[in-house]
């Protein structure tokens, strides 16, 4: 055995350390969340609009993604992220790996979000919409203005849930090189050999807000989605539940 | 062909791709036992019981899967705990263990909620008939729950084959890795994450429909 390194902790640069490690954390869950939200808006739009061509490539990108693992998106931009943007961005181009994990979250975060949307949508009662266009709104117009706030505004516990996922998925960037909590973790072990100790912190800290988060998103659910919003919501937790 | 070369690295392809569905059985079944045996005593009459369930699912449930399975690789070995004296089986099993206890806490939740759906009129009248709460269990309400957990339990089936390609950050030779391995000798990217995506996608898909179907027939059913 080796000696007890708890009192290493006592330093306050290893928390500085880990602290870095947290922005880290939050700032790609965020930055991924708020990108997905958009992208996730335009895909639950998609999936329901009443064009073909629209509808069928909407369905296979939410339903391919959402059947592949979180990891294998955020190795692959890993790798091909900086060739996929040097037609645009001109033949130096590097994708700093920061927005490379964030491609790969946001590509599967955004397929969820939107399948958690159109469950919002369609439990809405079709009065809703009869009534917007009775009253003369075009479809896009009851969409911004009638469908749309209220969809979102039930699914607001499930999206908190979902972002909880985002926090503990954004552990695996760390495997193509960014800093985040667990990465910053991996460092200090490797330098100290105490896995045990750090990694009981990292789980902790992940723990705490996760669990915050989660707790929270519980006590909203008391405003009620109506029973089959629920299951498909309860559905998409289990399965796309990553990391 | 999308995903031929998978033929081409066949020892690397079909060998991950084996080893993702061994793990995937292994985590699956466990978490079903540990899964069952947790909502047991999250439901139990015995107060510690319930808190010690609870603890357990709110811990696996809140902490990211790469980390735990960090701590069985990485940890356990310093406190004296080897899964195998054979370093591939150790982070095999490390890797099964992992999906098994991360997993078991959904599973928790799900066969909680299964439980409680029983009607408490049918305990209660178990219980007047002089059944013990073992063979409550074991002959009313435990029946009753396996019908109706069976689809969410396939959405737990889901995510675990996507989550086994975790294993491949401690090492095990699944299809990630098999893809990130072909990728580096050959810098065949595209090709290489093509076909583990096709392979994936043979695993998750059917399962995903069978899924489906089930939960359509069981909401008619209800």
């Amino acid at each position: 055995m080796r000696p007890d390194t708890w009192p290493m902790f006592a330093d306050p640069a290893i928390w500085g350390f880990f602290f870095e490690g947290l922005r880290e954390t939050i700032y790609i869950s965020l930055v991924s969340v708020a990108l997905s939200f958009i992208v996730g808006i335009a895909f639950a739009l998609g999936r329901l609009s009443r064009k073909r061509w629209i509808r069928w490539p909407s369905i296979f990108y939410i339903e391919g993604v959402r059947a592949l693992p979180v990891l294998l998106l955020i190795v692959y931009f890993g790798i091909k992220g900086s060739a996929l943007f040097r037609p645009i961005f001109g033949p130096d181009f590097d994708l700093p790996r920061f927005w490379a994990g964030v491609l790969g979250l946001s590509m599967y975060t955004s397929a969820v979000l939107a399948e958690i949307i159109r469950a919002g949508i369609v439990s809405l009662p079709r009065g809703q919409t009869e009534a917007a266009r009775a009253l003369g709104l075009s479809h896009p117009q009851t969409m911004r203005f009638v469908i749309l706030p209220q969809a979102l505004r039930l699914m607001v516990p499930a999206m908190m849930a979902q972002l909880t996922t985002v926090i503990k998925d954004t552990s695996l960037v760390g495997t193509i090189g960014v800093f985040e909590l667990l990465k910053q973790g991996r460092t200090i072990y490797t330098q100290f050999f105490n896995p045990i100790e750090v990694l009981l912190i990292v789980a902790t800290i992940y723990f705490l807000i996760c669990f915050a988060l989660s707790q929270a998103s519980r006590r909203l659910e008391v405003g009620r989605a109506p029973r089959e919003a629920r299951v498909k919501i309860r559905d998409i937790e289990l399965r796309d539940q990553a990391a | 062909m999308p995903g031929g070369i998978a033929f081409e690295f066949p020892e690397l392809f079909f060998t991950g791709l084996w080893l993702t569905i061994q793990i995937s059985v292994l985590g699956l079944i466990g978490a079903i036992i540990i899964g069952t045996f947790v909502a047991l005593a999250r439901v139990s009459p015995l107060v510690p019981l319930r808190w010690i369930g609870g603890a357990y699912v709110e811990f696996f449930r809140n902490t990211p899967l790469i980390v735990q399975l960090f701590f069985l690789f990485l940890g356990l070995p310093f406190l004296g705990f080897r899964f195998s004296t054979d370093t591939f089986e150790s982070i095999f099993r490390a890797a099964a263990t992992g999906m098994a206890l991360y997993h078991g806490a959904y599973v928790a939740e799900v066969v909680r909620g299964g439980l409680l759906g029983v009607d408490r009129g049918q305990i209660e009248a178990a219980r007047s008939l002089g059944l013990s709460y073992l063979q409550m269990l074991r002959h009313v309400q435990l029946p009753q729950t396996f019908r109706s957990v069976i689809p969410p339990l396939g959405n737990i089936g889901i995510a675990l084959v996507k989550n086994t390609s975790l294993a491949s950050t401690i090492g095990v030779a699944e299809l990630l890795y098999a893809a990130e391995i072909v990728e580096s000798r050959t810098f065949r990217a595209e090709e290489a994450f093509v076909a583990a995506t096709m392979l994936y996608l043979v695993l998750t898909i059917p399962l995903g429909i069978a899924v489906n179907a089930l939960e359509r027939r069981m909401l008619v059913a209800r």
